[in-house]
């Protein structure tokens, strides 16, 4: 029989106990530097390898993978301006519906879990449910994007940027009203990725 | 001798008594404003105040005319509605989208003078109004009727009118809500069509194309493809549903083109702008 390790309450340890017993034993042949080094490292590769696979899940193929995006956002959005402006400059699902910041970025992947459960259940898996909850479904993302002050946008649109004085009289006399009225982007912008859904009320119109 | 002296007089004195006869000014010398006036699809009051189709109904609540954001913009504006690419769920093939129309205004102390002019656009649609190949009508507006100073005559313009597709009666004409003659709130309309024949009405609780007494003369010519439309309007009104001009004032104002033989919605229309009498305003009807 194998020394038995103090605290095992004298049972012959399992696989996992023994292994346990390896990891908690001081190194006998490794120099702490060397440990710290080489933990370093695998730590780098490691965070890498997270943060890769969590990058991968915020590309435009990873989001319409699922038919429920390809089939009904994902062909609004073709036609939209930010599938292909003047000069064909691109934003995809990840710059609108992702934040940058790491910290907002991992609480919204979270959060996103709950997107699994409803791929699970199909909860919007044919045409006719996505309508019935299209509303719904908009709503709960102007409301996350006004909490952030249209966040996502500002990463590339933003007042302090703009020059009103270029754009067209329309956008430019709206814009120094929302300036004047201290609003966000997603209170006048609505629909300007995908369609409008029908239903909106008053309520919906900031 | 002494005959001819008093034919002379007396026919100096038919001129001077009968100021409808005085002359047009020397429209050479008038300067002309270019309006575009454009296809507006199903654009009715209702759909202009909803913010969450409309963003332009932020600004409107603050005070922003519509010509203010939309006035370099009309022809886009009137292609895209005409193509049915929005707010048109029955587009007329081969519509024009916009018509961009010369507008010369000009007063003489007794009479308002105002001349359109404009090429006319290829047509060959759906004959509406058979007899008419085109009408052209202007409406006045003395600041008391709600959003007139925003938008010209759009107040009457309502999601229930006939040919609308929200209409359910097909006689309801354009209308100003509550409005009424006697509160002043109604505008007064003019109407000229090119078989020659005019009308001088209002429009307060319904349209009403009769009762005034404003309009001397209009007359309309088609030359090569360029029509010319001049209207002769006493300044005082003095019948039903006649706004009185007064020097030194300014107007609502906006004017539409039925254009191709069309009737009802398919008209071409102006936003709303401010006619001045001898006074500087968007159109300067100025002492000649």
């Amino acid at each position: 029989m194998s020394s038995q390790e103090p605290g095992t309450g004298g049972k012959q340890p399992g696989a996992l106990g023994r292994l346990w017993a390896f990891l908690r034993r001081p190194s006998a042949r490794y120099s702490l530097l060397a440990l710290l080094v080489v933990g370093f490292f695998s730590g780098i590769i490691f965070w890498g390898g997270f943060n890769t696979a969590m990058e991968v899940s915020n590309t435009e193929t990873f989001c319409i993978s699922c038919h429920e995006m390809y089939d009904n956002v994902y062909q609004e959005y073709k036609k939209t301006i930010h599938y292909t402006n003047r000069t064909g400059v691109r934003a995809v699902c990840s710059d609108c519906h992702v934040p940058r910041e790491w910290h907002y970025k991992v609480a919204r992947k979270i959060a996103a879990t709950k997107e699994l459960w409803g791929k699970l259940t199909g909860t919007i898996a044919t045409r006719e449910k996505f309508e019935a909850k299209r509303l719904e479904l908009a709503r709960s993302e102007w409301k996350r994007m006004k909490a952030a002050d249209s966040r996502e946008c500002r990463n590339c649109h933003s007042f302090e940027s703009m020059n009103t004085e270029s754009q067209k009289k329309r956008a430019s006399k709206q814009h120094e009203i929302a300036i004047e009225d201290k609003m966000t982007c997603i209170d006048c912008h609505k629909g300007i990725a995908h369609q409008k859904p029908k239903g909106m009320t008053e309520a919906d119109e900031s | 001798m002494h005959k001819q002296l008093i034919i002379a007089a007396a026919a100096a004195f038919a001129v001077a008594a009968g100021g409808a006869l005085a002359a047009p000014p020397d429209w050479s010398k008038v300067p002309a404003k270019k309006i575009t006036v454009f296809y507006p699809g199903v654009s009715p009051m209702e759909w202009i105040m909803r913010g969450t189709e409309h963003g332009g109904a932020r600004g409107i609540k603050k005070g922003e005319t519509c010509a203010g954001c939309h006035d370099d913009e009309t022809a886009d504006m009137g292609k895209k509605m005409v193509s049915g690419q929005k707010i048109e769920p029955n587009p007329q093939k081969g519509k024009a989208g916009s018509i961009p129309v010369s507008v010369q205004a000009a007063n003489d102390g007794t009479n308002l003078y105002l001349r359109f002019s404009w090429k006319q656009p290829a047509g060959g649609g759906k004959k509406m109004d058979a007899e008419n190949q085109v009408k052209l009508a202007f409406m006045l507006e003395d600041n008391k009727v709600e959003l007139a100073n925003i938008g010209g005559c759009w107040s009457t313009c309502h999601q229930d009118a006939r040919t609308m597709p929200e209409a359910k009666d097909d006689k309801k004409t354009k209308y100003v809500k509550g409005g009424t003659v006697g509160s002043g709130k109604y505008y007064d309309l003019v109407q000229w069509k090119s078989t020659g024949k005019t009308a001088d009405g209002y429009v307060a609780d319904k349209r009403v194309m009769e009762g005034g007494k404003g309009l001397v003369s209009a007359e309309g010519k088609n030359d090569g493809g360029t029509w010319t439309v001049t209207f002769v309007r006493k300044l005082a009104g003095g019948g039903e549903g006649d706004i009185a001009l007064a020097p030194g004032k300014t107007y609502n104002f906006g004017f539409a083109i039925h254009d191709d033989h069309t009737e009802g919605r398919y008209h071409h229309v102006s936003l709303g702008y401010t006619l001045g009498i001898d006074k500087k305003a968007d159109i300067t009807a100025a002492k000649q």
